[in-house]
């Protein structure tokens, strides 16, 4: 037996002599392969929320539109690749142009080196499918606003310039030594660069294609359209949360001294003090602990302390969370009142807690966690000083304005040249039928009368 | 003058010769109230009301006997009270009420025959009622039902089996019958009735355990802001839910605590100024309640009705613009001091049920 196992190991050795002769990795090559695994987990997890935004969408919306909201997410994702890989990237990170203030311009078509560059900690492959999937939960949030009535080509034409230009120009302003990066913006994951930019994608496609048929009443009450699962939406709260380890934890792109570990911490904390505010709050109001507020509240509390969560302190954490669940609330109900239809809450939870979270930095930031990271200063608290605060305000007041303007830019002309809207034939029939030919639940649901086919 | 108005509508009532002349007669009547809704005080209004509704559903029921009559079916064979039940029972009908009712009967010879005639009868009664404008009641507690059209030992027997097995359908119809009230026929049986009732309640520590889950079940619709709880959504968004949330947990709190005082009465009104009299509750809070449930009791004329088979039916909600500045204030006061009554209930029953140790 013995004698077996030394032969067999012999001729490996012959076989493969480098298991014989290797030499220890260096302790930057560790480095580096750790980070690059980290970064690639990050990937993965933050590219798993689109399973969270499928069944949050699906969930929240109505039966009829149900394999339309699914399908509809993996498509653009899809479609946002290879648009992120074109063009997108070169916008957001290639370098070197002189206008680096205001866009990236290099690596369109993006081409990477097969493995990490010397003194790179890690390939910037990884680094490239990371932002991808940033790009990619930006693009399925502004969707919010899109739900149950918009045509199917307008999200392909909607993709194309959302990841071609609109979400890297942003990117780059905050993350790709734009202006933005010079001031001093602290946005560690992405409260405005991600969920405000979707968000106001989403705002202005709502108000473009106006409110659900049924959705509001002649004297302007509200009526509830109730999603058809209520267990897919609390899902996919799940599925967001734990993929927003990566989204936040991976951002801090290395492994280094485990400072992910603390940036988890926070988010974890962040999450949890939305949930219960969330709850609390809509008890307090309306008299029953509602369930689709709540979760509303474990998402804002994630979109808040997305920009804070390597700049401030645990009890901050708390507070930043405790605060987007009581503001989500609200939210939800003015924008109800003003008669936006939100079907999602996009608005309110990316949106309005996004704002909250980049503006959190200038107030809760400590001067020794800006340093850490490196970006920007202690905020109103710590320092005293409103400074950071009024960069943290300029980065969403400018940020905001692009994405507004921008959107409403290219959905505005879309719907002038192609429409934006089904029929209401379509929408009364359900998009899955009216755009894909066939129900995601065909044996609930049986085909409408041939008067009633568009 | 006004009552003597109302005298001469009664009279017609007692006169009528058939159901679709009730219906008018009511009507013309209800309508005769409503424009005087705002100058009597809400008490006297219900008192009122309720006198029409008493004369008309008397009238219809003596019409119903003399139809079996001519039918051939002779007069009552044994004496019988007709009992109101709801809102009826407690003389809080509104405009648009429904028929909650029963029948009990004496024990005599030939009970089969006895019951077919007042299967009959009850058959005849609702019919007529029906088309005096009463809608059947939704949870079928009507005297055409076998089971709420019973002899007097029938009765006593059929409490003995909700009193032995408390579930929460045994314990909905025990409080029903709390509500009962004689509207027609004779007393005596009624009375006997609900001392039988009475005298079996206070000693069955579980059923006032589930009496009380069941009185305490509605929410007043005042939150902990003390803001109105109002309707979110729908072509009622705005509205606020005067019978569910403000006027029915009320009436159910007063009902657990006259049924553990013993008080027969059946109008809410009546019950809050007796245990205010024999000391149940202090002159402060009584008072206060008093002042909470009249509120209660105007609103509720004033929500929203709609026709629907012909019946006027509402939905028990108050529109947004039936309240100014000062009502609203008023009724969020009201409504915390039903939330207080509620309290005081579910409490006072707790130490209750430990010191019977129950």
């Amino acid at each position: 037996m013995i004698k077996k196992m030394v032969i067999a190991l012999s001729l490996l050795t012959v076989l493969f002599p480098i298991m014989a002769y290797a030499e220890d990795p260096t302790g930057a090559t560790l480095d580096m392969g750790l980070n690059s695994l980290w970064v690639m987990v990050a990937f993965v997890l933050v590219l798993l929320m689109q399973g969270g935004f499928i069944l949050l969408e699906a969930g929240s919306t109505r039966m009829k539109n149900a394999g339309h909201v699914a399908g509809k997410t993996i498509f653009t994702a899809a479609l946002a690749t290879l648009m992120y890989w074109a063009v997108g990237y070169g916008i957001a990170f290639g370098g070197g142009s002189s206008l680096n203030a205001v866009i990236g311009w290099g690596d369109f078509l993006f081409n990477p080196s097969i493995t990490a560059v010397e003194g790179d900690s890690y390939p910037s492959t990884v680094f490239f499918l990371f932002q991808l999937a940033f790009a990619c939960v930006s693009l399925s949030i502004a969707w919010g606003g899109f739900a149950e009535r918009a045509k199917l080509s307008s999200y392909i034409v909607f993709t194309i310039f959302f990841v071609g230009i609109i979400y890297p120009v942003v990117a780059h302003w905050i993350w790709g030594g734009g202006w933005l990066a010079e001031d001093g913006a602290q946005d560690f994951a992405g409260s405005t660069v991600v969920h405000l930019s979707g968000a106001l994608a989403a705002f202005a496609a709502t108000v473009l294609l106006k409110p659900r048929i049924g959705k509001f009443n002649k004297d302007g009450s509200a009526n509830e359209i109730q999603g058809h699962n209520q267990v897919f939406t609390a899902l996919s709260v799940l599925l967001l949360w734990v993929g927003w380890f990566g989204f936040n934890a991976g951002s801090t792109v290395a492994i280094g001294d485990g400072f992910f570990g603390y940036v988890a911490f926070n988010t974890m904390l962040g999450a949890g003090a939305g949930g219960v505010a969330a709850l609390l709050i809509s008890w307090a109001v309306t008299g029953k602990a509602d369930i689709t507020h709540m979760l509303n509240g474990t998402l804002a509390g994630l979109v808040a302390i997305t920009a804070s969560c390597a700049f401030v302190e645990p009890w901050a954490a708390v507070v930043i969370g405790l605060f987007a669940g009581v503001l989500v609330f609200f939210s939800v109900k003015f924008f109800e009142k003003i008669r936006v239809d939100d079907p999602i809450y996009a608005l309110s939870v990316h949106g309005m807690a996004g704002i909250w979270g980049t503006l959190a930095n200038g107030i809760f930031a400590t001067q020794l966690l800006a340093d850490k990271v490196g970006v920007g200063q202690g905020g109103l608290i710590d320092t005293g000083s409103v400074k950071q605060l009024w960069v943290q305000f300029e980065s969403v007041v400018v940020a905001g304005a692009f994405v507004l303007a921008a959107s409403f830019l290219v959905l505005g002309v879309m719907k002038a040249i192609m429409g934006f809207r089904v029929t209401e034939e379509q929408e009364i029939v359900g998009l899955d039928l009216s755009e894909h030919g066939a129900y995601g639940y065909p044996e609930q649901l049986k085909k409408p009368d041939a008067s009633f086919k568009a | 003058m006004e009552d003597r108005w109302l005298a001469k509508m009664l009279n017609l009532i007692r006169l009528a010769g058939k159901p679709a002349e009730l219906h008018s007669l009511r009507n013309e009547a209800q309508q005769y109230l409503k424009s005087h809704v705002q100058s009597l005080p809400i008490d006297q209004c219900y008192e009122q009301l309720n006198e029409v509704h008493d004369a008309v559903i008397c009238r219809a029921i003596t019409l119903a006997e003399a139809e079996m009559a001519r039918l051939g079916m002779g007069a009552p064979p044994v004496p019988y009270a007709y009992l109101l039940f709801g809102s009826g029972g407690r003389e809080e009908q509104t405009m648009s009420s429904d028929q909650d009712s029963g029948i009990v009967f004496s024990d005599g010879e030939g009970a089969s025959s006895t019951r077919q005639y007042f299967s009959l009868l009850s058959e005849r009664i609702v019919r007529n009622l029906l088309e005096s404008g009463y809608p059947p009641c939704d949870g079928n507690v009507i005297s055409s039902n076998a089971e709420w059209c019973l002899s007097i030992e029938e009765w006593k027997n059929r409490l003995e089996g909700w009193f032995n097995e408390p579930v929460w359908e045994n314990v909905r119809y025990l409080l029903i019958l709390a509500d009962g009230r004689c509207v027609h026929g004779d007393q005596m049986l009624a009375n006997e009735l609900k001392s039988y009732f009475y005298k079996y309640v206070l000693n069955h520590s579980d059923i006032e355990k589930r009496m009380l889950e069941n009185t305490i079940r509605h929410k007043i619709l005042v939150g902990v802001f003390g803001q109105l709880l109002r309707e979110p959504y729908g072509s009622e968004a705005g509205s606020l839910d005067i019978k569910y949330g403000a006027y029915i947990p009320m009436v159910n709190a007063i009902r657990l605590l006259s049924i553990q005082a013993g008080i027969p009465a059946t109008s809410t009104l009546e019950r809050l100024s007796e245990l205010i009299k024999q000391g149940y509750l202090n002159d402060s809070d009584g008072n206060q309640y008093y002042a909470a449930f009249s509120q209660f009791l105007s609103l509720r004329l004033l929500t929203t009705s709609q026709l629907e088979h012909g019946w006027h039916t509402s939905n028990g909600k108050l529109a947004a613009d039936k309240l100014d500045k000062a009502a609203i204030s008023k009724l969020k006061g009201h409504l915390k001091a039903g939330k207080k009554l509620q309290q005081y209930v579910y409490k006072h029953t707790l130490s209750r049920l430990s010191q019977g140790g129950g």
